[in-house]
């Protein structure tokens, strides 16, 4: 169920010119791993990056991209757009709300098709969703070759988490009738993360991160437990109904108010009119990202009048509020169904177009704790374009893999090496503060972490040296909950200083503080280090079988010997 | 392989303290989980490699 493995009858290993492809249901991208292992995102004929999902035909010719974009808004009939999740689906199970001003799905046996002019003259054709997806994979590979002067064959292709392996089938199809091997289905979550943990300065490391992916139509959230560089999807959410076109509902109405307002022509009710209407919008909600004002201009916008207006981005968000605390919700829903607090986030990585926005990232920084860091063009310096994070990811996956017989690929991606046992709770050692002789757990292996595993820690001795007891133990964690006493009226909590706020915020009750804390388990194992030395650290190994067997190793920093133990299987 | 850095110190060893070669088993470790982990990025390979040839963590050091 992970992920599709490899068709055979592709090209040889040593024949391969593979790429990663991300294909939404708004845009598609193309990139390549270079011979310095950096990826290049690679721009069509038109120079896009972002290259729509849509194609468009006008006498005959095929158009793509940007350019059957245009075509919405005088030739819609005869262009086909959003149409990435019918693959693999029966007409009865897919939604067709995005296709109102496009080419409409109907039902065509047990598939979906579109009944478009596709050639010279007025003959219609029925086009079926599989070959429809097969063009735009055309003009992917076209592309693609293009750049590398090479005929493009394969690719990692990424996949939304909740597809299903007769999606899976549909898409892996298109891609061969288009002359592309699919190497590997990625899940598209796990291909941002992996774009971010390729970065030469991100050390390996257990962390649990969440990946939100804000796209056109749709929004998809997953929980991720990393654990040295392994990925295990916790859990995952969908939303249908907040996403980067309901932004753009919200300033398409905003405008079309106000031009009823001086012309009481209301330009929804006409289907070219609204065509201009919502690539306008988009196109100043995108502008709304970068400055804090924007145009929305128009020419002919209905009734051959002329419109323009500007926003400025703090309207924006007030009259967006509702599509946008729609994707908080859906953010904390999902840590939730992972059993997760937020608390127990350590990245939050904002993927998909509409992460450019720059409120998502500020309210997502005050839904997570101030340690938790949250990637975005925004909040970072050093974000990764959040449009180009899966495609990134595909790219660096097909140039780990380019080299394996497809045999290898598809045994290594089979559920006998994928399905594991992951750790119920997390395994440290007791430490002791100065203040107390209660033993602290100090993790050395996380919960969720995949087996076999091996983790080790540094821990220093007491001041004088001597022996010490090395006591190993389970931990799971819970959150602690403090209620101030009084209402102090100097409450540091709140960061900003604006004014306004601050009113408001006087007669609020007092911040509960929320932490996370140990709870000390079953004690597995004791051992003991004697005669360290005064400012010495011992370092303490665990190794976790396949069978949950567990073997434990400590000894002083620096010296031989040391303890050796073993826990058998359960 | 990299190790993280505690910062409290390990407890003194009780006195009358005993262990056959210095340790005590105490217990098994709790159940686990079924999970499916992702089959993607550079230490997957390394897992999968490992998971196929039957090697543990130290053969694959070598
Ligand atoms: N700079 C920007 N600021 C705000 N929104 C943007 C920006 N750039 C792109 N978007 C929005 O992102 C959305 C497209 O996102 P993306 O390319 O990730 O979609 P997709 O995954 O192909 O689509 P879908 O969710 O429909 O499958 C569009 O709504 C677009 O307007
Ligand atoms: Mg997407």
């Amino acid at each position: 169920m992970a992920a599709e493995g490899a068709s055979a009858g592709g090209p040889a290993p040593d024949e391969r010119h593979a790429i990663g492809i991300s294909f939404g249901n708004s845009n598609s991208s193309i990139a390549v791993t270079m011979a310095d292992d950096k990826v290049e995102v690679i721009a069509n004929e038109d120079g896009d990056r972002q290259i729509p999902s849509i194609l468009s035909y006008v006498d005959g010719e095929e158009y793509n991209g940007q350019q059957a974009r245009q075509q919405l808004i005088r030739n819609s009939k005869n262009t086909v757009a959003c149409f990435r999740d019918f693959l693999g689906q029966d007409f009865k199970s897919i939604d067709p709300t995005h296709c109102h001003a496009s080419a409409h799905p109907q039902a065509h046996n047990d598939t979906v098709a579109f009944t478009i002019k596709d050639k010279a003259g007025d003959e219609e054709s029925t086009v079926t969703i599989s070959e429809i997806a097969t063009r735009q994979f055309r003009r992917l590979k076209q592309s693609a070759s293009h750049f590398t002067g090479k005929d493009v064959n394969s690719a990692v292709i990424t996949i939304p988490t909740n597809f299903s392996e007769k999606q899976n089938e549909a898409l892996t199809k298109a891609a061969k009738d288009a002359g592309i091997e699919t190497l590997q289905l990625i899940r598209e979550p796990v291909a941002a993360l992996l774009a971010y943990d390729a970065r030469p300065e991100t050390k390996v490391s257990d962390k649990n991160v969440v990946v939100a992916d804000l796209g056109g139509t749709r929004s998809d959230v997953a929980v991720i437990a990393s654990r040295g560089g392994m990925y295990t999807i916790l859990a995952t959410a969908h939303d249908y109904e907040f996403a980067g076109v309901h932004l753009d509902k919200v300033l398409q109405d905003h405008f079309a108010k106000e031009f009823i307002k001086w012309n009481s022509i209301d330009p929804r009710e006409n289907a070219r009119s609204l065509a201009k209407l919502k690539l306008e919008s988009e196109a100043t909600k995108k502008a709304l990202s970068i400055g804090t004002n924007a145009n929305f201009s128009v020419e002919s916008l209905a009734e051959g009048i002329d419109f323009t207006s500007t926003i400025n981005r703090l309207r924006y968000e007030t009259i967006a509020r509702k599509v946008l605390d729609g994707f908080n919700r859906l953010v904390e829903g999902v840590v939730k169904k992972a059993g997760l607090d937020v608390l127990d986030i350590d990245e939050v990585i904002l993927s998909g177009g509409t992460s450019h926005t720059p409120k998502i990232a500020s309210n997502f920084g005050s839904i997570f704790p101030e340690t938790t860091k949250i990637f975005a063009p925004s909040t970072s310096a050093t974000a990764i374009n959040p449009s180009e994070l899966q495609v990134r990811g595909a790219a660096l996956q097909a140039s780990l893999i380019q080299e394996y017989e497809s045999e290898d690929i598809e045994q290594s991606t089979h559920p006998a090496v994928t399905t594991v046992k992951h750790l119920t709770n997390a395994i440290g050692v007791l430490a002791i503060s100065d203040d107390s002789h209660k033993g602290i757990f100090t993790p050395i292996v996380s919960a969720e972490t995949a087996v076999p595993a091996r983790r080790s820690i540094h821990i220093p001795v007491p001041k004088e040296g001597g022996d010490v007891l090395i006591k190993i133990v389970e931990g799971g964690s819970h959150i602690k909950v403090t209620k101030p006493e009084s209402a102090p009226t100097t409450n540091g909590k709140k960061e900003s200083d604006d004014s306004e706020d601050s009113d408001e915020d006087s007669d609020e009750e007092p911040e509960e503080q929320r932490e996370k804390v140990w709870k000390v388990g079953n004690v597995l194992a004791e051992a003991a280090v004697k005669g360290t030395k005064k400012g010495g650290q011992v370092e303490v190994m665990i190794n976790v079988a396949v069978d949950l067997a567990v073997t434990v190793t400590a000894r002083e920093v620096g010296e031989k010997g040391g303890v050796r133990g073993n826990l058998s299987a359960p | 392989t990299t190790h993280a850095q505690a910062g409290l110190p390990l407890p003194v060893l009780p006195e009358g303290w005993a262990g056959e070669k210095d340790f005590k088993a105490v217990a098994h470790l709790s159940p686990a989980t079924q999970r499916t982990i992702e089959p993607v990025g550079p230490h997957f390979l390394a897992h999968a490699r490992r998971a196929r040839h039957k090697r543990t963590f130290s053969e694959d050091d070598r």
